[in-house]
């Protein structure tokens, strides 16, 4: 190549990453917006798939109707996403679900030049973020199940026996408590996210991982543009971690005597 | 002679015995050949799991007319060439394109295919060469050679340009309407066309002609001299012919010599 080799180490060619910086950039910021959306999103439909997992009655036909309504789509749902790939699932979504729904020619939801505008502007990022919110919503609704039968039912009955309604006793008695608790694994869950938001990069999605395999394509070059991004994730990761570990502090203060 | 520097003596005569024994075996062994079966017609996977195509054929007669037993390994594309540096595989043949950029790093054979350019687009596209496609979004294979087109045309890290992993998903992407064209080998996109209505070709003739070659680990000139003088002898006695007719139905163009 023409351009000047700027060696380090001897081995560790950094104009390549020089050359192909601003992909590097555009790709941190999509790998952090993604992240934090599905973050977001993940974390609210785990709630719902969650309390859907918990839906119980004491009138045998309440009960029925909320097993079938609530307690079984949401048990199949979570048994879906967390038995298949996330690989396959991207997959699934980017060639085959959003393009029955979004197509130029025959789009279930979509057709025509809005459609084709849609999915050549924002394709792999509807994609990216449908398919991890899912995923995540799978994974979170386990954490948020576990957090609430991890509070004792006194908690519930005592606060249903001073009359606050079902949705009352979880926004301030339940969750408040199960929340807490929830934190780390929360954490843990959202560090899996960042991670695996680097599997859009196979439909196209301008992310870390992306621009790492564009380079590792154009030069062959491996260790500058795998290690590069690893130093990037691994800032994130830590970045996350402690932003984490600042909230467990936060709201630990209750426990704390 | 004290007796630990005997034991070593020993010991290093033993291990030199067992190398001298080993060399000759090293000789025959069957070379393993990484091929990326995601590509028909040069390589793909048959129902009954064979790896089979252009490329897997065109390897076959050469290692026979030059006396070398291959073993061909489904590797993706994507990672071919660390398996190259690693010595996981002692030969590329996965449809690869002689570059300047590779030639840096690996060592190729005689050209065995002649490859240019083809970008598929909607039947109803006006576009006629590669520039009235600025400004469009394009789907090429990652580190391709249409990946090379669409970098020099449109800018190594515009957004317009969309990186897939095999030329079946830039197909796929540009059928779903992700894309306005898919840029990739001449032998693959049109393979790949005649499955989908709506689609059509052009071939930009401002495009350069390239080459596919076989690569092996820079150095490794043993190898890539068996290689060339298999290939030289199956175009002299018109097997690649053959070949190149049953996959390409045409008439084979006139290679190069290395």
């Amino acid at each position: 190549m023409d351009a000047p080799q700027i060696l380090w180490f001897g081995w560790f060619r950094a104009d390549i990453i020089q050359e192909y910086a601003p992909l590097f950039w555009e790709g941190l910021r999509m790998t952090v917006g993604v992240t934090v959306v599905c973050i977001v999103q993940g974390t609210l439909l785990g709630l719902l798939l969650g309390l859907a997992r918990l839906a119980d009655a004491r009138q045998p036909a309440t009960r029925l109707a909320l097993r079938v309504l609530l307690r079984w789509p949401a048990t199949i749902y979570v048994s879906f996403f967390r038995g298949t790939p996330l690989f396959v699932q991207i997959l699934l979504m980017h060639f085959a679900v959003v393009p029955l729904f979004v197509n130029p020619t025959d789009g279930w939801l979509l057709a025509g030049d809005t459609a084709r505008e849609l999915r050549q502007n924002y394709g792999a990022v509807i994609t990216g973020i449908v398919a991890l919110t899912l995923n995540a919503g799978a994974y979170i609704s386990e954490i948020f199940r576990a957090g609430i039968q991890s509070i004792d039912r006194g908690q519930s009955e005592a606060a249903r026996s001073l009359g606050l309604s079902y949705a009352q006793t979880m926004r301030h008695v339940v969750l408040p408590q199960a929340f807490r608790r929830m934190l780390p694994p929360l954490g843990n869950n959202a560090i899996a996210l960042l991670k695996d938001s680097s599997l859009v990069s196979a439909v196209g999605l301008a992310e870390l991982a992306y621009a790492a395999r564009t380079v590792a394509g154009a030069y062959s070059r491996y260790w500058e543009p795998y290690l590069t991004i690893s130093l990037m994730y691994w800032m994130l990761t830590l970045a996350l971690a402690w932003g984490v570990r600042r909230l467990e502090a936060r709201y630990g203060r209750g426990d704390s005597r | 002679m004290t007796t630990p520097t005997r034991v070593i003596v020993f010991g290093l005569a033993a291990i030199l015995a067992i190398a001298a024994g080993v060399v000759p075996a090293f000789a025959q062994r069957t070379y393993v050949v990484g091929s990326s079966a995601t590509y028909p017609p040069f390589a793909y996977e048959n129902a009954q799991k064979q790896i089979v195509g252009f490329d897997v054929d065109v390897i076959n007669a050469v290692a026979q007319k030059a006396g070398i037993k291959v073993r061909l390994v489904n590797t993706p594309f994507v990672g071919i060439f660390a398996s190259l540096n690693n010595g996981d595989i002692d030969l590329v043949v996965s449809g690869v394109t002689i570059n300047e950029r590779r030639k840096q790093s690996y060592d190729f054979s005689a050209p065995y295919f002649e490859a240019r350019q083809l970008v598929a687009v909607p039947a109803s596209s006006t576009a006629k060469k590669v520039a009235d496609l600025a400004g469009k979004k394009v789907a090429v294979v990652t580190g391709s050679t249409g990946d090379d087109v669409a970098s020099r045309a449109f800018g190594k890290t515009s957004s317009n340009i969309r990186r897939f992993d095999t030329t079946p998903l830039i197909i796929a992407e540009l059928v779903n309407g992700g894309v306005d064209a898919a840029i990739g080998d001449n032998g693959v996109i049109a393979f790949r066309v005649q499955e989908h209505k709506g689609l059509k070709t052009f071939d930009d003739p401002s495009l350069p002609k390239d080459y596919f070659g076989m690569a092996v680990k820079q150095g490794n000139t043993a190898l890539r001299d068996l290689v060339n003088k298999g290939l030289a002898a199956i175009v002299a006695d018109g097997t690649y012919a053959k070949i190149y007719r049953t996959w390409f139905k045409s008439e084979p163009p006139v290679l190069p010599k290395p």
